[in-house]
């Protein structure tokens, strides 16, 4: 029968490496997927990943029984993924040179922009990831958070220690730049149905 | 109504606090629709932003990986702990032993049996090697963390603080029996070692570049990681101190 989470759990704090064993093979892909949209980079990513179960095995005694071990596990990932953000000093980095970016709209500009059928072209992948590249360190955890782990403003702003106003702001603001990387993609007539 | 901003249809989108009417608004006004349909694809698009796949075993491979580290956090947990109470054994074979030596020098007696003194100092030589080695294991991966550190960039140094700020009391214990025994040499590394720790110990959870490359420098002046590796190497393979004064110490 397989282990539940929570009983490995119980079993990891009992000093049961095995049980732990099986809470790091369960959630391991799923935080590398987080990690990776955070720092944006493989190796960060599976460095996080690392770091994300070192600190929770350290902390497990803080774990809450009721609380679902995922969902603790994936916010110390996102914390990992701050402090490594900060630690290398990528909120002012801004990685694509614009230049390059003025060519690759240009070249896809004269396609026909329906957006799933761009989703397969992986040519389109790369610029979205280059426009996410483009996001400050501040504004790609925001946006990140917000968009992807749905994480509400207030919690944003506590999480990145700012205002909920300035949180707000900073979301608004990357939405802004993918806006001005992504549209030339996404332009067509609205339909309403 | 006037038409939407930016911001009214990015709060739209995610559902957030938004004035009411904007529903209705998007519904009656044809170019705030088309503004919001932009926006709303381009974030769908950056939904499918690519994330590279792992393969099934990519848990196996961070277990393998992890376990070493959980393996040393385990034994130097367990080891912090026994170093104590080893540490609070030798304390007491010191001073007992201090006090019974003590009492005998105030009455000279020239038929004191010499095994009762020898005993605690022959034990505590002994036990102070098997811990010593132990502590310095822990503290040469402490060093190592910031040693090793890329000074052009702040240090997160959280676990290395709280394992120095642990390191800081046996470690000042440890030198004074060696000091005591007279095994000067570690109590030498020991002594260098200690303010080493308590800066670490007192450190915030991050080091800045500046504090993190000064700190460097000193480990490295001193000569730290050598000096531990070489007492370590020697504590785990100990060969009999020839003490000449050790009988001219007994009473």
């Amino acid at each position: 029968m397989e282990l539940t989470d929570l009983a490995a759990v119980s079993r990891a704090r009992g000093g049961d490496a095995d049980a732990f064993r099986t809470l790091v093979e369960r959630h391991s892909r799923a935080i590398f997927r987080v990690a990776y949209r955070m720092t944006g980079n493989e190796h960060d990513a599976d460095d996080v990943v690392q770091e994300t179960f070192l600190r929770a095995y350290r902390q497990i005694d803080r774990f809450e029984e009721r609380a679902n071990f995922g969902t603790w596990v994936h916010r110390i990932a996102i914390n990992c993924s701050l402090d490594l953000l900060r630690s290398r000093g990528r909120h002012e980095k801004h990685r694509v040179n614009d230049s390059e970016d003025g060519e690759m709209i240009r070249e896809f500009e004269s396609t026909d922009p329906q957006p799933d059928r761009l989703l397969l072209s992986a040519e389109l992948q790369q610029h979205v990831v280059s426009a996410l590249d483009r996001l400050s360190g501040n504004e790609r955890t925001a946006f990140m958070l917000r968009h992807f782990e749905g994480m509400p403003v207030e919690e944003i702003g506590r999480t990145l220690g700012i205002q909920v106003n300035a949180a707000k702001h900073t979301i608004f603001r990357a939405v802004r730049k993918l806006r001005e990387s992504l549209e030339p993609f996404v332009r067509s007539t609205p339909c309403r149905t | 109504m006037p038409h939407l901003t930016e911001e009214q249809l990015v709060s739209h989108y995610y559902q957030d606090d938004e004035p009411k009417g904007v529903p209705e608004h998007l519904g009656a006004c044809a170019d705030c629709f088309a503004q919001y349909e932009t926006i709303r694809r381009v974030l769908m698009l950056v939904a499918e932003a690519p994330v590279p796949e792992r393969s099934d075993d990519y848990g196996t491979q961070i277990w393998n990986r992890l376990r070493w580290k959980l393996g040393s956090d385990r034994r130097r947990k367990a080891g912090w702990i026994s170093g104590l109470a080893v540490a609070a054994a030798l304390a007491v074979a010191f001073f007992a032993g201090h006090f019974w030596r003590a009492k005998h020098e105030v009455v000279p007696i020239a038929t004191t049996p010499p095994s009762v003194t020898a005993l605690p100092r022959d034990h505590s030589d002994r036990i102070l090697l098997l811990v010593v080695g132990d502590h310095l294991d822990s503290t040469e991966s402490v060093l190592l963390e910031v040693a090793n550190a890329d000074p052009q960039k702040n240090l997160d140094i959280e676990n290395e603080r709280r394992r120095a700020g642990e390191l800081v009391a046996t470690n000042r214990i440890y030198r004074q029996t060696a000091t005591q025994n007279g095994n000067e040499r570690i109590a030498s590394v020991l002594a260098d070692l200690e303010p080493v720790l308590i800066e670490i110990s007192h450190a915030g959870t991050t080091l800045s570049s500046n504090e993190l490359a000064e700190l460097q420098k000193r480990i490295e002046a001193k000569g730290l990681l050598f000096k531990v590796r070489v007492i370590s190497a020697e504590t785990s393979n100990p060969t009999p101190r020839k003490d000449n004064d050790r009988e001219s110490n007994r009473i």
